[in-house]
């Protein structure tokens, strides 16, 4: 056969190209839940190491199902706020609501913050008052994201976590790693600091500062994006945190955990009944 | 016939290595090699990528027209590389995470297109297969042994388990931040070319 001609070199390419297609698209239907399952359960236990519910290794080793039990177990609320500081959305209370918080769904954001509209920032509560933050930038090579728990002040940091596509290892990329991280629980964050609502300082921060901390060593261009991320990304939680403080303040959201339930109800109806008192 | 075939699988571990002596591949030996188990992982996915382009391409290899050949294997290749990729993404997601790009980037391996193009154009398809398997573990082979020090050195770990004792770091041994970078694995690289070429005499250039 003569397997040089123009027609047998064209069919031959077509059938080679639709086969390869075919098994392919066979393939990513076949193994997209599981995928999907994964980088669910990647951001979740990105969240819960934020939130202090032990370090990374440790809860992403139990497993997936583990992961998302402990974070269903753990989460009282998750909402999404708008550029106002108003909740615009309600999210499920399981392993879906985590997709708010996936690298993808930030990136949106993160140019909705640019353009000072049509925000929907996720937040989640947890049931020991821990409240998660995500943040969204660039770093030297490519994006860093990460999420940021406050404590039931809303002020006082609890901890941090900091993931990243392509920062180089052992100098951007440290901002992944347990070091870099355990400088955020203790610290606060500060809305009405005008140079930045937290700082990560190069050269060092200030003593006694409590909103900064020090950069990284060899690696100012991700220390940068990550100082950028958080303060472009707290600015636009700003009312949030500013409506939220008050609320703290007013109403006693500091019970005993297994009341929590309860006052959320106690929430909604004193929310329903405010008109009338007034 | 037996022999040749020994030849086939042996001649790619050590004399023939398609690292330290035909010098390819070497980008992902240097980038992927920080720890022991992305390192494995990466051996086990070129062994597999190798092994299969290369009994596909053996079993087309009477019917493909020429002009195109090497569009052919390119496709077949991808074909591999994508499935070893969304498998990957599917059942170890953490190394798949660790491993990023570099596991598309066999794709661009010179190792699975050189195979294909010196050896399995030209033979019957278990031989291929086997070439292709035999090339992809004299990969892998320098892949671990480059991880291996440079996880002992740099992490103090092996497969993540904690080698060097915390009592030393303690008495104040640091880890050598030097050797996770990658120009401390293309100097590792160069001591075991050198290490090689100094027992197969035959390899020194006069």
């Amino acid at each position: 056969m003569n397997t040089n001609g123009n027609t047998y070199t064209v069919i031959y390419t077509t059938v080679i190209v639709v086969i390869v297609a075919a098994i392919l698209a066979f393939a990513s239907q076949a193994l997209k839940p599981k995928q999907k399952a994964n980088e669910q359960a990647e951001t979740i236990s990105q969240i819960l190491t934020a939130a202090k519910f032990g370090t990374k290794e440790e809860i992403t080793k139990q497993g997936n199902s583990a992961v998302i039990k402990m974070f269903t177990d753990n989460l009282a609320e998750a909402y999404t706020v708008n550029e106002k500081g108003e909740r615009a959305g309600e999210l499920s209370l399981d392993a879906t609501s985590a997709e708010a918080a996936e690298e993808a769904a930030l990136k949106a954001q993160n140019y909705k913050i640019r353009d000072g509209k049509d925000e929907n920032l996720p937040v989640y509560v947890f049931k020991d008052g821990t409240t998660v933050l995500p943040i969204y930038g660039a770093g030297l090579w490519g994006p860093v994201w990460g999420y940021i728990a406050l404590d039931k002040d809303l002020k006082t940091i609890k901890g941090a976590y900091f993931d990243h596509e392509s920062e180089t290892p052992g100098l951007g990329g440290k901002i992944k790693e347990a070091p870099f991280q355990s400088e955020f629980p203790g610290k606060s964050i500060d809305i009405n600091d005008d140079k930045g609502i937290f700082q990560i300082v190069k050269g060092g921060a200030p003593e006694g500062k409590a909103n900064a901390i020090d950069a990284i060593s060899g690696a100012t261009m991700t220390s940068k994006g990550v100082n950028a991320s958080i303060n472009t990304w707290l600015a636009a939680y700003k009312p949030f945190l500013e409506a939220s403080a008050k609320t703290v303040k007013t109403d006693d959201r500091i019970l005993p955990f297994t009341l929590v339930d309860t006052t959320v109800v106690n929430d909604a109806e004193l929310s329903a009944a405010k008109p009338i008192t007034k | 016939m037996d022999k040749q075939l020994k030849e086939t699988i042996l001649n790619p571990i050590f004399k023939g290595n398609p690292i330290t002596v035909l010098v390819l591949g070497i980008c992902s030996s240097l980038a992927v090699t920080v720890e022991l188990k992305g390192a494995f992982v990466m051996a086990l996915s070129v062994m597999i990528v190798t092994g299969l382009s290369s009994l596909v391409m053996s079993l087309l290899r009477n019917s493909i027209p020429n002009r195109v050949r090497i569009i052919v294997q390119l496709v077949v290749v991808a074909l591999m590389v994508i499935l070893v990729d969304q498998i990957l993404k599917a059942y170890a997601y953490g190394i798949d995470k660790q491993l990023s790009v570099y596991i598309g980037l066999i794709i661009t391996n010179c190792i699975v297109m050189g195979r294909i193009e010196a050896f399995a154009l030209g033979n019957k398809p278990v031989p291929s297969l086997l070439d292709g398997l035999a090339n992809g573990a004299g990969y892998g082979l320098i892949l671990i042994v480059v991880a291996f020090f440079r996880e002992l050195f740099g992490s103090g770990t092996l497969f993540g388990l904690r080698i060097i004792p915390e009592s030393f770091y303690a008495a104040g041994y640091m880890n050598n931040g030097l050797v996770i970078l990658p120009p401390m694995a293309l100097i590792l690289l160069g001591c075991i070319v050198w290490i090689q070429r100094g027992i197969q005499k035959d390899l020194q250039e006069k």
